[in-house]
């Protein structure tokens, strides 16, 4: 700490080096549309609906809440159309159109405006309205009920489910390589592995996330997963095959990994990935959910202020 | 960027993403085929994923329609499901027997059996004669 380089600061006029929140939130968005339109290749148009209704009712959720509140107008910083966005890839492509409503109510109006906008929530808005709804209409949510009228060229069944139900006898259709180019149900955008990589891999590049949340994340997940493993490899699925399916690669990179929900020095963040990822496996191997992502994600959003107040404290931060 | 120029370009992606979500809704197939691709059947012991297209298929296990279903006369075309013909009566009683409602030289056999026994013994025997598929309950039954 003493090493710290302190920061010089000359005096005014200042230069802004053009940075913005919405810089940020356009670039998260543009990193998760690989999947996002590898999912509408897969599941076709009632994706592209799902999707755009989704995005579309986020940001007139937002309007609502800042002409209702009387605050400036805060569409164009994007974060509307983000959660909008990353609600929209956790939905089955068949989900009926007041469930996209729904969900994008609670996400913007009840995860993240009534704590006063961008900035104040302390969960992962987009986690709030898939969680909420997911104890509301958990048969909406049943990937394998949701699909049935899908046709793939690959098992049909959600591998997480197959995985809970059925042992690892099952999963041998499930490769590491078929589960990252996306060959699973699930998510319109949570199944191909490969782009959600390469767009988290983008935004760590460019600072817009955190690698230690991310990387600690997917550690958390590959060490539980490997212990469970090891401890009794009939009935638990192995570290690689965690990694790949479900809501994980989304979560590691575009879910944990919101600023608000999230802490921000370095050993926080690092025990808060850990944590997301370790409890997300606990509730996927012996939790009655058959995905534990967003539930692991939102219990270990309650500890960030916690969190934030391991020395030295998080500079700025109001809880 | 102007942030009255952004905040136009917000609002005119906001009308077309809404139109086009709410054209897909109205328009985008249901992506419902005539004959069921997979099924799930919701009962209280747990949801059971019967994969329909694989029974039938000639590229899958090549059954008949007529293997599973049934139907007065005997005309694949005109399938229709359990509940169209076996519909309860409106008062809410059950009837004790088949011949409540059917005459006796419409059926063979007079025992009552409800859905499920009908489903268990359709499913399970059928597994059992073959060597092959889920018998026992956890095998097809998830929660």
């Amino acid at each position: 700490m003493f090493e710290q380089k302190k920061f010089i600061v000359s005096h005014a006029p200042f230069w802004h080096n053009g940075s913005s929140v919405a810089e940020r939130n356009y670039n998260i968005i543009v990193a998760a549309l690989p999947a996002a339109l590898f999912g509408l290749t897969q599941y076709g148009a009632q994706a592209l609906a799902v999707l755009c209704l989704s995005v579309s009712s986020a940001m007139i959720w937002e309007l609502i809440a800042n002409r209702a509140t009387k605050r400036p107008e805060t569409l164009g910083d994007g974060n509307a159309a983000l959660i909008g966005l990353l609600f929209g890839m956790l939905l089955p492509a068949a989900s009926p159109w007041w469930l996209v409503i729904t969900g994008t109510f609670v996400a913007v109006i009840v995860g993240k405006q009534i704590f006063g906008g961008i900035g104040g929530n302390p969960f992962n808005p987009a986690l709030i309205g898939y969680g909420i709804l997911l104890i509301s209409w958990p048969n909406r949510f049943d990937f394998n009920a949701a699909l049935v009228n899908f046709e793939f060229g690959f098992d049909t069944a959600f591998p997480l489910w197959v995985a809970k139900y059925f042992g690892t006898a099952e999963l041998d259709t499930f490769t590491a390589w078929n589960l990252l180019s996306g060959q699973q149900i699930g998510g319109i955008g949570s199944t191909f592995g490969l782009g959600l990589i390469a767009g988290g891999i983008y935004l760590i590049v460019r600072g817009f996330i955190r690698w230690e949340i991310s990387l600690s994340y997917l550690a958390g997940i590959f060490v539980t997963a490997f212990l469970f493993n090891i401890a009794n490899p009939d009935q638990y699925a192995g570290p690689f095959f965690h990694m790949f399916t479900g809501f994980t690669l989304l979560a590691a990179f575009f879910l944990a990994t919101d600023d608000a929900s999230s802490p921000v020095n370095f050993i926080p963040m690092l025990i808060y990935g850990a944590g997301c990822g370790m409890l997300t496996i606990l509730i996927r191997n012996i939790g009655v959910y058959v995905e534990g992502t967003a539930f692991a994600i939102i219990v270990m959003n309650c500890a960030n202020p916690l969190l934030d107040r391991i020395r030295p404290k998080a500079v700025g931060k109001v809880v | 960027m102007a942030p009255n120029k952004e905040l136009k370009l917000t609002y005119g992606a906001v009308v077309v993403l809404l139109i086009i979500g709410v054209l897909g809704y109205a328009v985008a197939p249901a992506n419902q085929s005539e004959e069921p691709i997979r099924m799930v059947f919701d009962v209280v012991a747990g949801k059971v994923l019967f994969d329909h297209k694989t029974h039938a298929s000639d590229a899958g296990y090549a059954l008949s329609c007529m293997d599973c279903h049934h139907h007065p006369s005997d005309d694949e075309s005109a399938l229709v499901a359990c509940g169209d013909c076996h519909n309860l009566p409106v008062d809410g009683t059950f009837p004790q027997s088949c011949a409540d409602c059917h005459e006796p030289d419409e059926i063979e056999d007079t025992e009552m059996l409800k859905r499920g026994d009908a489903f268990h013994i359709q499913c399970i025997n059928c597994h059992q004669d073959y060597g092959a598929g889920p018998v026992e309950c956890n095998e097809c039954h998830y929660l």
